[in-house]
């Protein structure tokens, strides 16, 4: 066997040990990152759970308002489990959220998780619409402007973004109400139809409005990313083969840069649902978010720390998902 | 060679944003001080006829209890700018600290209960936990401030300790170390402020999502209470007559709203800019 032969077969040894290590690697902080989302997830059941215990007075009889009989509140207190011990109550919460048991609201008697379960899927649904629309306008205008060479592209898209992320989503989409419903007469303030295709007609607007803040704040990490691709040399090399455009704009500059994005996407999940919350209570959607608020208006406790403690687990689960996915686009990314 | 010339700049970038956001910022507060003052109208007056358009009597028009829309705005300067600034102090302050501590604290356990902790508050939407928390603690300016602080502290924390470990590290720590300076002192004068620089820099950013979250507080009517004069409030009470026609009451204070976030945008993106300059140098 030749000396270069020899350096040859060693390599590829070499070769598949580092990449059985790799794999090792990958596997130990897949599951590393799993454990982590396990354990945020018990405390943002944890955090919900003690939120009740934030109130300075007495939550039973804010609730209750401040004309009850002595006898009402020692009830109201024993059906909400609030006279055990605090090691036991968290149990109940506990192994009844693994049950699927979120409790009762204090005044219509219905099922909090049913209530979530008719109305979490309008709420999803406008989020999932908000992030559609968002990478349509995303993705053309981040090519664009790292493609331009124009000093003036570059500093207009800088301006418009700050400007974007300052306004309001309440104020911006009740500025789309103005402009699309009461001038042009083409989305409706409120009302709602269940089925699909038809409920559109009404989520269209807020998912609209909720680009607003979605939109700059994904455009610039994905403008920054394409211009980091664009240094890389096989972005060259792809130029002077010559590719189709079409295959160019995807292979060689959109898909190495989406990782950063589609992790921060994750991560604005939480941003989003603040920003669908609102947009429920203004154009009247049968979402989650309007539940939400008429609880606190309520002082419905346990729809409140159950709502709140669900939003918190969807964010968990997206970050988790964002970090797997942005993984499986761009291998350098590392799992932390 | 000619690129270089080229590329060399009379004025530092980042300055016009600067100045522009100063200058947007300077001009809303001396209003707020000045025509709250001098208008003839008090913000809570019922003087004039209810939702007359803006004219000549009253420049942004009146609402629906006929109070002048125009005093109002700027009577809610103060209360909307001076809240979201609290709130974003005490969580820059009580964040950047905690956030340090378990930077450079070398406790491993408490490191970790804490820093999931961190990560347990942070999982929750922001404006979403503000508002549960306003369920249990009530409406109110000093509830939005407590509520805003115990939600965002966390997010400082967690900027200030990656911060702290890479600052823990340095040279100049290492240093004063070695001549022999008590831990208090490194902490403060050498670690602290190293560690600031960038939870400051997040804090500016953080103040438009404050100054928006106040608003939209009000807006849901959970926030500031009326009858005082707020931009979110404001636009609460004007958003059922936008559809009929009557759009002044909600969008002169909308505009306000977004006047005092474009301002800041501007600062901080002007900031950023120069930072980013500077360090490339």
């Amino acid at each position: 066997m030749s000396e270069s032969q020899k350096t040859a077969a060693s390599q590829d040894v070499k070769m598949e040990v580092e990449k059985n290590r790799n794999r090792a690697a990958l596997r130990r902080t897949f599951f590393g990152r799993v454990i982590r989302s396990v354990v945020v997830a018990f405390w943002v059941m944890v955090i919900a759970f003690s939120l009740i215990r934030l109130s300075p007075g007495d939550p039973v009889r804010m609730a209750l308002g401040a004309d009850v009989t002595e006898e009402a509140v020692e009830e109201f207190r024993t059906q909400l489990g609030l006279d055990k011990g605090v090691l036991t109550q968290f149990w109940d919460y506990f192994s009844g959220i693994l049950r699927g048991d979120l409790g009762y609201s204090y005044f219509s008697g219905r099922d909090v998780t049913e209530i979530v379960g008719t109305h979490l899927p309008v709420t999803l649904m406008i989020i999932g619409l908000s992030i559609g629309f968002a990478a349509i306008i995303s993705i053309p205008l981040a090519l664009y402007v790292a493609m331009s060479k124009s000093n003036t592209v570059n500093y207009l898209f800088r301006a418009l973004t700050s400007i974007s992320l300052a306004i309001p989503g309440f104020f911006l989409a009740l500025m789309g109400l103005l402009v699309f419903g009461v001038y042009f007469n083409i989305a409706p303030a409120a009302g709602y139809e269940g089925a699909f295709p038809a409920n559109l007609k009404y989520l269209w607007l807020p998912a609209l409005a909720n680009c607003g803040s979605l939109v700059p704040v994904l455009a610039r990490v994905l403008h920054s990313s394409i211009v980091d691709t664009l240094d890389e040399e096989f972005v060259e090399t792809g130029v002077i083969r010559g590719v189709r455009k079409g295959k160019f704009y995807w292979s060689y500059l959109l898909r190495p840069s989406l990782a950063p994005t589609v992790v921060l996407l994750s991560y604005m999940v939480g941003v989003m649902i603040g920003g669908t919350v609102i947009m429920e209570t203004i154009f009247s959607l049968p979402g989650i978010g309007r539940e939400l608020i008429t609880a606190v208006d309520g002082r419905d406790y346990p729809v409140v720390q159950s709502i709140a403690m669900i939003f918190g687990l969807i964010v968990v689960f997206f970050s988790f998902v964002g970090d797997l996915t942005g993984y499986l686009l761009d291998r350098r990314v590392t799992l932390s | 060679m000619t690129t270089e010339v080229k590329k060399k700049k009379f004025i530092k970038e980042g300055t016009f944003g600067i100045y522009t956001g100063f200058f947007m910022l300077g001009s809303l507060i001396v209003a707020g001080l000045i025509i709250p003052r001098v208008s003839k109208y008090k913000p809570n007056d019922l003087a004039s006829m209810p939702l007359a358009p803006p004219s000549r009597a009253n420049w942004f028009g009146t609402d629906v209890l006929g109070r002048d829309v125009f005093v109002r705005v700027f009577d809610a300067v103060f209360i909307d700018l001076g809240t979201a600034i609290i709130g974003v102090s005490i969580p820059l302050v009580v964040g950047t600290v905690i956030g340090t501590l378990l930077g450079i604290s070398q406790n491993k356990r408490v490191n970790s209960l804490v820093g999931s902790i961190i990560d347990g508050i942070n999982a929750f939407p922001f404006l979403v936990f503000v508002i549960a928390m306003i369920a249990f603690i009530g409406p109110g300016v000093g509830s939005i401030v407590l509520a805003i602080s115990l939600v965002n502290w966390a997010r400082y924390a967690r900027i200030a300790r990656t911060r702290a470990v890479v600052v823990n590290q340095q040279g100049y720590v290492e240093a004063a170390r070695t001549l022999g300076f008590s831990k208090k002192r490194i902490l403060f004068k050498h670690i602290i402020p190293n560690v600031s620089s960038e939870t400051r820099a997040y804090a500016l950013s953080d103040f438009i999502i404050v100054i928006i979250a106040v608003a939209a507080l009000s807006f849901l009517g959970l926030g500031i209470k009326p009858p005082q004069a707020e931009w979110g409030g404001m636009i609460r009470d004007g958003k059922d007559l936008l559809t009929v026609g009557f759009w002044w009451p909600t969008v002169f204070p909308g505009i306000a709203l977004c006047w005092a976030g474009i301002a800041v945008a501007f600062i901080s993106e002007g900031l950023t800019r120069r930072m980013r300059e500077v360090g490339t140098r």
